[in-house]
């Protein structure tokens, strides 16, 4: 048989097959039957071989010919049958309000959350965060401070005691000492950490509980410049209208200290019945100060020439009122509901 | 410390409110814990009972003609039985309000009672403080006199926090003076002169024996007369929440409260030759004090004792035996000073702490030993009593240290200027002398009531209280470069964020446990830590221990989940080393999974867990290879667990939680748990690119017949070492035991990609590679390609 012969009856399968097929995977399988590797075009490219070599050129180029006209062919009924596959997948519609299915997801503590925040804060103002043992001997946790023995503010620090001068910190202000003790100023560090007290355990209160400390010592360096950073740390934490307020008070190892306020989130400073702040419009945060020059002389810093100012806030008390939560025991029990509403 | 307002308001101007006068208080560094206002009383007015007769047709009620001053008498029946003629009583007259009630007119078996006669309980004071029945009054207070306006009785009482440091403020006078100078308005302090100054007469004599005793201001007063306090004194000291005694008693408490100084009386009849030792108090020295509570002594107590035994435990309680009684008639003060710290630890030793000691362990100031003295004189004077002159004992009275500071460091510490007239206006309110040296320096001289300004701060902070901390400014301070790095903290942060990332939920839990925890390792048939680190003095038995592991909380808050669930947990765990208790920051990672229908040599959740921890290894390190050998460990599964290295170093172990220790913590599902320290952790080391080849890669699947106990790890190992460089994978994905296998054998299904850089590899190419890489591992081995 005739080389055309063969390419018309070819062609007239082909266009049978493309004629009954549907959908792109059939159109698939044409190409495979009639272009493939192992198709019946390669069968009749391989018949050529049987030709007198004179009408071999001849008939390879018909063979292409008709070859490129199947593939055009193939490729417009491609495109239609995708068309008409897109157009059909248009016509869907599905319930969207179904519920998600969630992703194996897994969160941050929300009291590490904020302690996160905090830290990442003054990271961006050059703090660097440290963090140190939470088993400190006496003297970084109240010699080295100004709070010798027999000093009535050892009676705040009612602490666990491992050996007669080792204890679980009951503030993470020890990390203040090594921190100046390695380094000459500028000195600007945050130190998160757990600490310890011997507290009666309440709604309010914990015996183990974190806290956040920040110091900063340079030339130059005053109170006002503490009021500005915890005001925006405020801000981070709490919400951007946040305001400051400093009250005195006393700490050994600050002079001047204050206890440092911040606007009620939740009444927003008008106080009233607020069940949050009692009606104050404030919240506490906890103690702060211009570090005393003693301090400083215990780490060979000259106060006459070097300031600089500390604060130490729990973390939990941040979170509790960041997140309106009722108990600060609830930080340590991990119930799946308040982790999975906080996450 | 309780402060009725109305105390407070007979030494200082202040505003109405009781919520401004909170208010300036904080900002003076005294916050107001709680305000309690008094109920709204009216009507109450003081009578004198002119007649007092039988009610007609009762027998248990009396009548009486009462005398209010205007107006006609008022007639008045009650049923109260501690009421005579000529008293001067408590009356509500009719319309008057009371906490219960409003008395209104009516009949009393047939008689109309013009009023009532009232109790203090009906004054809103504590009735087992007060006389049973009607309230009575001291004969020099007017009929008609409004009770309430009178004795302040509607003022609030404020509960003031007062700081460690500031005894002197533990008192009404010092608070007041405070108020005055914030307010810039006088202290209308009371007169402070001792009466008996110059009057001569007996005295009483101390010998100090001890370095303790700073200072000791003795006195007598004789022709003392006991009874009950006037009515304004027990009102005041009530509202304190002092309980009234008698007389003299209330005086040592009301100049307490008053001035802060503690002050104690002795009867001097119960004292031979007046003479009083201040001694430390002998081993074995047994001490009955006011109270009634009896207490065996150590040296570390000081006494005040007469010739014969102690009479006084210094700083905190009298002794009975020479207690002030009611047939008192000389009586000689003490108005001493004490060290702080030898007060404090007394105190705690003996577990007896009194409104003395809590001022006196703050250290007060010598000074005021004389001050309280002179108040106490004047009251017992007032009251009848013939006071004699003082006399002082111990090392004289030092002059407070001058302290030079420099105007400019307002500026300095505070961040605002504040020129020399306003410092000294401010400090002079409080009771400092202020002289201005040359180069801007200021000498500051402390009151002698203040011991807690030493140096230049402590006077910046009285500066900055008066001119109020809300001169504050905010400011953002440009701090400077520092070499001070956050690496531990980072990596925490880090370790946290890839577990969250990874779907563990993060979990905070208690450091500190009890004995239940090492009960349960021990009922697992486990051996709990040699040495845990131990808490000398825990709250409870519950709180002992510091953990030795994140393990036990972790396997305890998943077992209380029913249903699978993942955690991690970052915190410190701690252990002894030489004696020495140590800690180190571990991550833990778990979870909790329905246990697969699989054979017993393959556990998936187990993989699972390795690829966790691979790829949190990955994030932490840098590193994307990780060798594991198969290990035990405490508390994981001895046939289930891993240990990963990392250069030949073990950095995490991984694991099966073992299945003893899940029945005895009751955790219902099998628990998956990987930890690791922390700071062994190399650290991270960026990866470098390498340019993946562009030429196509191909891979071989073999089925490879070996030893059953022949880790995956190794064939893998072996193949790739021998398919040499252009082996680019090699994965284990399959593997099968059973009857297809000889015995003692397992099959293990590995595909090998391989790819050239530089061309297409060719598949002669690669069967070439196959073949020597089977070789190999056929003569390591004794691997055969599985038919």
């Amino acid at each position: 048989m005739h080389v055309d012969e063969h390419l018309e009856q070819l062609r007239a399968r082909f266009e049978d097959a493309l004629k009954n097929s549907a959908g792109a995977s059939s159109l698939d399988a044409v190409r495979v039957a009639f272009l493939g590797r192992s198709g019946e075009v390669t069968a009749l490219r391989r018949s050529i071989g049987k030709l007198p070599p004179a009408e071999r050129p001849a008939a390879g180029q018909r063979i292409n010919e008709a070859v490129e006209k199947m593939e055009r062919a193939l490729n417009d009924a491609q495109a239609s049958a995708q068309a008409l596959a897109v157009g059909a997948s248009l016509s869907q519609r599905i319930d969207v309000t179904f519920p998600s299915i969630p992703p194996q997801q897994g969160s941050i503590h929300p009291m590490k959350r904020v302690m996160h925040d905090v830290c990442a804060y003054f990271e961006r103002h050059g703090f660097a965060v440290v963090v140190g043992p939470e088993i400190e001997p006496d003297y970084y946790n109240f010699d080295a401070l100004n709070i010798p023995p027999d000093h009535p503010a050892r009676e705040g620090f009612d602490s666990f005691f491992l050996t007669p001068n080792l204890l679980l910190r009951p503030h993470t202000s020890p990390m203040q000492i090594r921190t100046m003790q390695q380094h000459r100023p500028p000195v600007a560090v945050v130190v998160p950490g757990t600490c310890y007290r011997r507290d009666a355990v309440d709604a309010r209160h914990l015996y183990q509980f974190n806290q956040c400390e920040g110091l900063l010592v340079d030339e130059g360096v005053h109170m006002g410049h503490l009021k500005g950073m915890l005001t925006g740390m405020c801000r981070e934490i709490f919400g951007s209208e946040q305001q400051v307020r400093f009250r005195p008070s006393y700490f050994p190892f600050t002079e001047p200290s204050a206890e440092v306020d911040t606007t009620c989130p939740l009444c927003r400073g008008a106080g009233g019945e607020c069940r949050m702040c009692g009606g104050s419009g404030w919240i506490e945060l906890g103690g702060a100060g211009m570090v005393h020059p003693n301090v400083l002389r215990n780490v060979d810093y000259d106060p006459e020439i070097y300031s600089g100012w500390a604060f130490g806030f729990g973390v939990e008390r941040m979170a509790l009122v960041r997140y309106d939560v009722d108990d600060i025991r609830r930080f340590f029990e991990n119930d799946d509901a308040f982790l999975e509403q906080l996450a | 410390m309780r402060v009725p307002l109305g105390w407070l308001r007979d030494y200082v101007e202040l505003p109405a409110d009781p919520g401004a006068v909170a208010q300036m208080l904080a900002l003076l560094g005294f916050p107001v814990a709680s305000i309690e206002t008094r109920p709204i009383i009216t009507g109450v007015i003081a009578g004198r009972i002119a007649e007092l007769g039988k009610h007609p047709n009762a027998d248990r009620l009396q009548v009486g003609r009462i005398d209010v001053g205007d107006g006609a008498p008022l007639t008045i029946a009650t049923a109260a039985t501690n009421v005579a003629a000529g008293q001067t009583i408590a009356v509500a007259t009719i319309g008057a309000r009371l906490p219960q009630l409003t008395i209104e007119r009516r009949k009393m078996r047939g008689l109309e009672s013009e009023g009532m006669m009232i109790s203090a309980e009906e004054l809103a004071l504590p009735a087992e403080w007060f006389e049973d029945g009607i309230m009575q009054f001291e004969e020099s207070l007017r009929p008609g006199t409004d009770v309430v306006e009178c004795f302040r009785l509607g003022e609030a009482v404020l509960d003031v926090e007062v700081t460690s440091n500031r005894v002197d403020a533990m008192s009404v006078i010092g608070l007041a003076r405070e108020l005055a100078a914030y307010q810039n308005v006088a202290l209308r302090a009371p007169d402070l002169s001792n009466p008996g100054d110059g009057a001569g007469g007996p005295k009483a004599e101390v010998t100090i024996e001890s370095p303790d005793c700073r200072r000791f201001v003795s006195q007598i007063f004789t022709s003392v007369k006991s009874g009950p306090s006037p009515a304004w004194m027990r009102i005041r000291l009530a509202l304190a929440g002092q309980r009234p005694i008698n007389r003299l008693v209330d005086i040592s408490n009301y100049v307490m409260l008053e001035t802060a100084q503690p002050l104690h009386f002795y009867d001097a009849a119960k004292i031979p030759n007046h003479h009083l030792i201040v001694r430390d108090a002998r081993a074995g020295e047994r001490f009955v004090a006011l109270d009634g509570s009896e207490h065996e002594l150590t040296p570390q107590a000081l006494v005040i004792a007469s010739e014969t035994s102690a009479e006084c435990l210094a700083g905190l309680m009298g002794a009975r035996s020479s207690e002030v009684t009611g047939a008192t008639r000389e009586l000689i003060l003490e108005s001493a000073n004490f060290s702080g710290p030898r007060i404090r630890r007394t105190a705690g030793q003996l577990g007896f702490r009194t409104e003395a000691s809590s001022r006196h362990e703050k250290s007060l100031a010598p000074a005021l030993t004389a001050v309280g003295a002179a108040r106490a004189a004047q009251l017992l004077a007032q009251s009848g009593a013939t006071p004699h002159e003082p006399a002082a004992f111990g090392p004289p009275l030092s002059a407070p240290e001058p302290i030079d500071f420099k105007i400019s460091d307002v500026k300095r510490l505070l961040g605002y200027e504040l020129d020399l007239q306003a410092i000294t206006e401010r400090l002079d309110g409080l009771g400092f002398k202020v002289e201005p040296q040359a180069d801007s320096v200021l000498r500051v001289v402390s009151p002698a009531w203040r011991t807690d300004v030493t140096c230049s701060a402590d006077v910046i902070e009285e500066i900055a209280r008066m001119a109020g901390y809300d001169r504050i400014s905010s400011e953002i301070p440009a701090v400077r470069a520092h070499d001070i790095a956050s690496g531990d903290y980072r990596r925490e942060r880090k370790a946290a964020a890839t577990l969250a990332a990874l779907g563990y939920r993060e979990i905070v839990t208690y450091s500190l446990h009890g004995a239940h925890v090492y009960e349960k390792i021990r009922r697992a048939g486990l051996e709990p830590p040699v040495r845990p680190v131990e808490v000398q003095n825990p709250l409870s038995e519950d709180q002992r221990y510091l953990r030795h592991s994140l393990g036990p909380a972790m396997v305890t808050h998943l077992a209380r989940a029913n249903a699978p669930a993942r955690a991690f947990e970052i915190g410190h765990i701690f252990y002894t080393e030489d004696r020495q208790p140590l800690e180190t920051s571990m991550a833990f990672f778990a979870f909790s999974a329905e246990p697969h229908d699989e054979p017993e040599w393959r556990d998936s959740h187990f993989l699972r867990a390795k690829g966790d921890c691979e790829a949190f290894l990955r994030a932490m390190t840098g590193e994307s290879h990780f060798e594991t050998a198969a290990d035990e460990r405490e508390g994981f599964h001895p046939g289930k667990t891993g240990v990963v290295l990392m250069g030949g170093r073990e950095i995490a172990v991984v694991g099966q939680v073992d299945p003893r220790l899940l029945r005895t913590f009751e955790a219902p599902l099998p628990i998956y748990a990987c930890r690791m320290i922390l700071s062994t952790l190399p650290p991270y080391d960026v990866p470098q690119f390498k340019p993946p080849s562009k030429f196509p890669s191909t891979y071989r699947d073999l089925a490879l017949v070996c030893d059953i106990d022949l880790p995956a790890q190794r064939l893998e190992n072996a193949l790739r070492s021998a398919a040499g460089s252009w082996c680019t994978a090699v994965a284990a994905f399959d593997e099968y035991r059973g009857a297809q296998v000889p015995a003692g054998k397992k099959s293990i299904a590995i595909r090998l990609t391989l790819q050239k850089p530089d061309s297409t590899i060719t598949d002669a190419e690669a069967d070439a590679v196959i073949e020597k890489a089977v070789a190999a591992l056929s003569s390591q081995f004794g691997v055969t390609l599985r038919a």
